[in-house]
């Protein structure tokens, strides 16, 4: 099935991948289904898995861990600052980068050397929706990518949720405080999930701001990514600075697992669902001892 | 008369400094408002003890090395205690002060290798070797954090980089207490050393036959305006240009005599500090700058404005 995709159809992806907004195709389009893809980036990594391409995924950055069938691909290291060299030695048909400078360059050589290459931004709910479309095609998996378009489209047009809604902030770092704006994933799923993003006016999506703005912005949560599942509040946290923060000083922190908030991805759908529900609960408030 | 000018600018700025933030805050609850008792006055208080303390050992390494290009993290501190926060991080080491604390000790490494190097010569300090020691140590320790910034797979580390720009977000009252009751130690070995640094910035010879004790004097400095801006980095990152402009316009204002160039060192670098903290807090609200970006923006382009006027003299 795969192999006897018609020709046409190919070159109609190729004059999308000139054209598309985010997408751009090598002097020499793919003739079928790439069949040895290197990912550089993690969210790349996770849509191919889960649009049933995974099998044919050659090489990942040190970055990619999920799923964790993923781990098993060899890694041709970072990402962002690529190595041509090692991504040429996984002889890959097919290189998916994410759209930086460095990455541009990186695409330019892959190109002089013949293989072809897509650079994508995949950075928002709908860039996934994009992605997941172009993806499938190219690997042959396009039924899987209308899917995965399609539950992406159904999250974003549901109805809003109605008020009042609770507050957050999503803190990435603590000295300096960087938080999530408007611009990110993040604040699509917090708005998604029926919360606000206290910082949802910053348009960029993060930003570095005082904790004088974070107190004065009062949110009833703070959000932080977490790599394991232990809910003790973050070190800052009993820091007497962060303490004028009434979230921070009450514990009221929300634990979202870094491997489903951390990127934009085919699962939005569900952590969407899970913030919702973690808002819902109320979850354990821990205070912090002083 | 200046020395009034300067308090009084000093008072301004904290006054300012104090009133104004990203958020609002009215007037007549300035006094009760934990954003300004828990936030603004430590932040301000602190911005104040770093800056006078960078502007002095800035003014006091000058005149050790005897060159106006010297600046505290000329000397391969920045260096070290930027590897030592990086290490902290990529170490995960866990507690509220652990990533200043590291930073300290980063930079007491990069002090003492510094230190050694200097007295290669023998038991005086060379202010050539100590230059070209600093900046190799700098150097080094810099390639060392950029390697472990590459190939460790902490996400947290890309944030690393922004505390080594300088900001003052980690100002409360405890930090403000730390650092005042260890401060006070170097500054008065600094202020006890302005006599034989007046001598020793005529030449080594000159000073010795006026009856200077050299060696010992250039060592203390040393140690003394290292272990100030080691203090000052452990708390606020690496802010630049405030060591380095700072003694110039010092020297413009109260002369060359250290008993009074150290002191106005002090309180000009805490102004220009406090000041510069509170643009990079309200110039961009709600997003804040590095201060280290404000410092240079606002303080090369009164070097260069000074360095005009005094050519022109």
């Amino acid at each position: 099935m795969r192999s006897s995709l018609p020709r046409t159809h190919l070159a109609g992806l190729a004059l999308a991948l000139l054209a598309g907004a985010c997408g751009r195709s090598s002097p020499r389009a793919l003739a079928a289904p790439a069949q040895r893809i290197v990912s550089l980036a993690p969210s790349i990594t996770e849509l191919l898995f889960a649009l049933g391409a995974g099998p044919q995924v050659v090489g990942r950055t040190v970055y990619c861990k999920y799923p964790p069938a993923a781990l098993a691909v060899p890694s041709v290291g970072d990402g962002l600052n690529p190595s041509v060299e090692a991504i040429v030695a996984r002889q890959p048909d097919l290189v998916v980068l994410y759209r930086s400078p460095h990455t541009e360059a990186a695409s330019r050589q892959l190109q002089a050397l013949g293989v072809t290459t897509l650079v994508l931004h995949h950075d928002r709910l709908e860039d996934i929706d994009t992605t997941a479309r172009l993806l499938g095609e190219a690997t042959g998996h396009a039924d899987e990518g209308r899917a995965i378009a399609r539950r992406i489209d159904s999250v974003l047009a549901a109805p809003a949720v109605p008020g009042p809604h609770a507050r957050l902030v999503h803190v990435v770092w603590d000295n300096p405080p960087i938080v999530i704006g408007g611009g990110s994933y993040l604040d699509q799923l917090t708005k998604l999930s029926g919360a606000d993003n206290a910082f949802h006016d910053i348009a960029t999506p993060s930003a570095t701001v005082s904790i004088e703005t974070i107190a004065a912005r009062d949110p009833d949560w703070i959000a932080v990514l977490r790599e394991t599942s232990d809910t003790m509040p973050p070190d800052y946290a009993k820091r007497p600075e962060w303490r004028v923060v009434r979230a921070v000083r009450e514990g009221r922190f929300l634990f979202l697992p870094a491997d489903l908030f951390g990127q934009p991805s085919a699962r939005a759908p569900e952590a969407v669902a899970y913030l919702r529900h973690l808002l819902d609960r109320s979850p354990l408030v821990v205070p912090v001892a002083r | 008369m200046k020395w009034i000018g300067m308090g009084a600018v000093l008072a301004i700025a904290m006054l300012v400094a104090v009133v104004l933030g990203p958020a609002h805050v009215p007037l007549s609850d300035l006094l009760d408002s934990p954003i300004v008792w828990d936030l603004r006055l430590p932040r301000a208080l602190l911005a104040l003890l770093v800056g006078g303390s960078l502007g002095m050992a800035g003014a006091s390494l000058q005149s050790l090395v005897r060159n106006p290009l010297a600046d505290p993290f000329l000397l391969g501190l920045s260096g070290g205690a930027g590897l030592g926060a990086v290490l902290a991080i990529a170490l995960h080491l866990g507690g509220p002060w652990a990533l200043p604390l590291a930073a300290f000790a980063g930079a007491l490494v990069a002090l003492a290798l510094v230190f050694r190097l200097g007295l290669v010569g023998g038991a005086e300090l060379d202010p050539r070797i100590l230059l070209l020691g600093g900046v190799a140590v700098g150097a080094f320790t810099g390639a060392v954090t950029t390697a472990i910034v590459s190939l460790a797979e902490a996400s947290e580390l890309r944030n690393a980089y922004l505390w080594l720009w300088g900001g003052l977000s980690s100002a409360s009252w405890a930090t403000v207490r730390l650092i005042a009751v260890y401060v006070p130690i170097p500054l008065f070995v600094l202020l006890a050393a302005a006599r034989p640094l007046d001598l020793l910035v005529l030449g080594d010879e000159s000073a010795r036959y006026l009856g200077a004790e050299v060696a010992a004097t250039k060592r203390r400095v040393y140690l003394a305006a290292s272990l100030l801006t080691a203090a000052a980095v452990s708390v606020s990152g690496v802010i630049g240009f405030v060591g380095l402009i700072v003694p110039h316009v010092g020297r413009g204002l109260v002369g060359v005599r250290h008993r009074a160039l150290l002191p106005a060192a002090f309180l000009i670098g805490g102004t220009l500090l406090v000041l510069a903290d509170t643009l990079a807090r309200v110039a961009v609200a709600p997003r804040e700058l590095p201060v280290g970006i404000v410092t240079a923006l606002v303080g090369v382009p009164l070097f260069a404005l000074l360095l005009r006027r005094w050519s022109a003299a």
